[in-house]
């Protein structure tokens, strides 16, 4: 196996609050392999974008590492955290807050370059910008460079943040939650164009959601990882992980999420959980953090302790008592969760 | 729960087809004043509602959904204006209001007794410093409820119904609850006085994935108990696909298809339809299903394209799309089904189509002021 571009070992991350203190994450240790993708998935309070944050080098986490290309970020000098910071760049949410308003597209392009000194003259750089924004599906570039954030739409203000983000030619990308402020249509084209990037650049993907569905395109040749209330709960290959999730948590996101086709999504199961309220991070309960809401509970068994992510064949783990002990008792834990979808009736009514 | 059509039914009838229609929108525009002139958020929509119906309105950012929605029920900023257009409301005795007419004081009486509204942002709507308890109770009362016990049971009775609490989430404050549990008291109190019309704004947009499910069940319930016309505006198709009757899609501030669910989703006719369907991601299937984009962006509504507006972005385009835009007709063999489209006959759901289109420079840039 290659050395992965990024090691998280066992990182933990508190922050203090009016109150008291909450772990935001909690013991998450992931390998990503240099070219790859890899999607953290997970509702509001899992702790996915203070995993993201911890990986980009703006957060120090509480304990644990980040180890970039086999060097861990907390030992290193200025300048070697320097570099490491132009090689993962962050793209984030909000492309109307992280793009300087009163700056033209060039202007916020040429920026980084001459800065680095990656190139030598301001023509230069004009160059560089316009390739770059060809590249982000920003053509004809000229259209672009002379203008200001507020004259391009949202969609077209994250390809500029892509852009950005390229300026520095990084090896990697954390991108949190980098689509889900635009349209379905435009969501679907950013989509596309990070796709093609990673074909022509190789860059390595850190991608944050909170939309399984959109994991399932963007994600489809990487690895999902999804966490609930700080903790990683289930991890694996994409396409095994959506069609066939094991941890209770993530079938009931599977089965909750609506479905852009009437027969599918009205012929879904109805929700069952225990409790519809996610935990407050304040009191998280004892035991695993999903038994007051989970209908696998066993009592005696689920809420002494937090199970660990353990093996259960095919790259994939589990954090899951009842499901680890199901399938070492020959049980199939692998059940698809949602109908399987019919071929369209396109036509049907003509 | 498997909840089915039955066999029986055509793809293209509804259970309501010969309800009464109880808002019939005609030639509706409206525009907002901007420093660059009047600016086209809604254009001659003509759309007739029938009791019982849940209509989705749905569209992306600047499609006009909303305005629609707001323009219906007297919400619209003072920057903008009804420029043509009626609304007429039918009551359940038959009476009819033209809701872009009546003063003030008779809207007012309406307003949750006949109509209400659930806002996107729940949190706003509530008054912070009202009790769940007084909001029931000053809106009930307002309306001619005048027993304290009489609302305060028919509340108690509405909170259950949304999966709440009653009794503690009636005696809290708004900011005590969670966003999704503020977004179900919304919807119980726009029950409270069995309005015959309820208007939805992105009622799941901004919540959790379960959360989301959560309303969506809800509604379906209180659906079957109650006996309400709905409008919901929505950026989300599964939402309509979960909840509509019909489906009204918006583009550029014009309806351009309104039909049964089932025919939006499975034989829609409009480019701008099928485009929006090739974006949306599944989730069901184990296989990998490719996605296009519609090339280009919505335009900029100072500016809209000639004749059909989204020829621009349209594989089918023609030279008659430039010219004419498309009126809303009947789709050949069908009861129902409005299109608003020069070349429907042509349109597949054939993703190929869009592959193979040549992005226009006036397209791409459209969006640009």
């Amino acid at each position: 196996m290659t050395e992965p571009i990024m090691r998280l070992e066992h990182l933990q991350r508190d922050f203090d609050t009016k109150r008291g203190k909450i772990t935001a994450v909690h013991n998450v240790s992931l390998d990503i392999a240099p070219g790859s993708i890899l999607c953290l998935v997970g509702e509001s309070g899992s702790g996915k974008t203070t995993v993201a944050r911890m990986a980009g080098g703006l957060l120090k986490p509480t304990s644990g590492d980040v180890v970039f290309e086999g060097h861990n970020i907390a030992g290193m000098s200025k300048d070697e955290f320097k570099a490491y910071r132009q090689a993962v760049q962050i793209i984030h949410q909000d492309p109307y807050a992280s793009l300087n308003p009163i700056h033209t597209i060039g202007d916020t392009l040429r920026a980084p370059l001459l800065h680095h000194k990656m190139v030598s003259s301001r023509r230069a750089a004009t160059l560089k910008v316009a390739e770059l924004l060809e590249l982000v599906d920003l053509d004809p570039p000229e259209n672009f460079i002379t203008k200001y954030p507020h004259q391009l739409s949202g969609g077209q203000r994250q390809r500029v943040s892509i852009a950005r983000a390229l300026t520095l030619n990084p090896r990697m990308i954390i991108a949190d939650e980098s689509v889900s402020m635009v349209d379905v249509s435009t969501r679907v084209s950013l989509l596309n164009t990070m796709l093609k990037l990673r074909q022509e650049l190789g860059v390595t993907f850190l991608f944050i959601t909170h939309d399984l569905a959109v994991v399932k395109y963007f994600g489809w040749e990487g690895n999902i990882g999804v966490m609930y209330v700080g903790e990683l709960i289930e991890y694996g290959p994409t396409p095994q992980l959506i069609g066939r999730p094991v941890h209770p948590y993530t079938r009931a996101l599977a089965a909750a999420i609506p479905e852009a086709d009437p027969d599918i999504t009205r012929g879904k199961e109805k929700l069952q959980l225990r409790s519809l309220d996610i935990p407050s991070l304040v009191n998280l309960p004892k035991g695993c953090v999903f038994h007051p809401r989970c209908t696998y509970f066993e009592e005696g068994l689920c809420d002494l302790a937090m199970p660990p992510l353990e093996h259960i064949g095919e790259g994939r783990d589990v954090a899951c008592f009842v499901m680890v002990r199901d399938l070492k008792e020959g049980k199939d834990i692998f059940q698809p969760t949602v109908p399987e979808r019919k071929k369209d009736k396109e036509g049907a009514a003509a | 729960m498997v909840q089915q059509q039955p066999a029986t039914q055509p793809e293209d009838s509804t259970r309501n087809e010969n309800a009464p229609v109880i808002l019939s929108i005609e030639n509706m525009s409206v525009e907002y004043k901007t420093p660059s002139g009047w600016m086209q958020a809604v254009r001659n929509v003509t759309m007739d509602i029938r009791a019982g119906d849940a209509v989705a309105l749905i569209g992306e950012s600047g499609s006009g959904k909303s305005t629609l929605g707001f323009a219906l029920l007297r919400m619209l900023p003072r920057t903008a204006r009804i420029s043509s257009g009626t609304a007429i409301y039918r009551d359940r005795n038959g009476k009819t209001y033209d809701l872009t007419e009546i003063d003030d004081k008779t809207f007012r009486r309406m307003r949750w007794r006949e109509f209400s509204m659930v806002f996107q942002a729940a949190q706003n709507s509530l008054n912070p410093v009202l009790k769940v308890s007084d909001t029931f109770l000053e809106t009930g009362r307002a309306h001619g409820m005048r027993s304290r016990h009489e609302i305060r049971q028919k509340a108690l009775k509405l909170l259950q119904m949304v999966q709440l609490d009653p009794d503690r989430v009636y005696n809290s404050f708004p900011h005590e609850l969670s966003g999704g549990m503020r977004q179900r008291v919304s919807i119980a109190l726009a029950l409270l006085l069995d309005p015959q019309l309820i208007i939805l704004d992105e009622p799941t947009t901004a919540l959790d994935i379960i959360t989301q499910r959560a309303i969506i069940d809800v509604v379906k319930n209180l659906r079957d108990e109650f006996d309400f016309t709905m409008i919901f505006i929505s950026h989300d198709l599964s939402l309509a696909a979960e909840l509509a009757d019909r489906v009204a899609t918006m583009y550029a501030g014009e309806v351009v298809e309104y039909c049964n669910v089932r025919e939006t989703f499975y034989n829609p006719h409009h480019p701008y339809t099928v485009g929006l369907l090739n974006a949306v991601p599944p989730i069901a299937g184990t296989d990998f299903t490719p996605l296009t984009a519609i090339p280009g962006a919505t335009p900029n509504l100072l500016h809209i394209p000639s004749g059909c507006a989204f020829h621009p972005r349209c594989p089918y385009a023609t030279d008659i799309c430039v010219q004419e835009d498309p009126p809303l007709v009947l789709l050949e063999g069908t009861r129902n089904h409005l299109v608003a489209c020069h070349h429907h006959d042509e349109v597949t759901k054939d993703p190929e189509v869009w592959e193979k289109m040549e992005v226009t420079a006036e397209a791409q840039t459209q969006a640009i002021g």
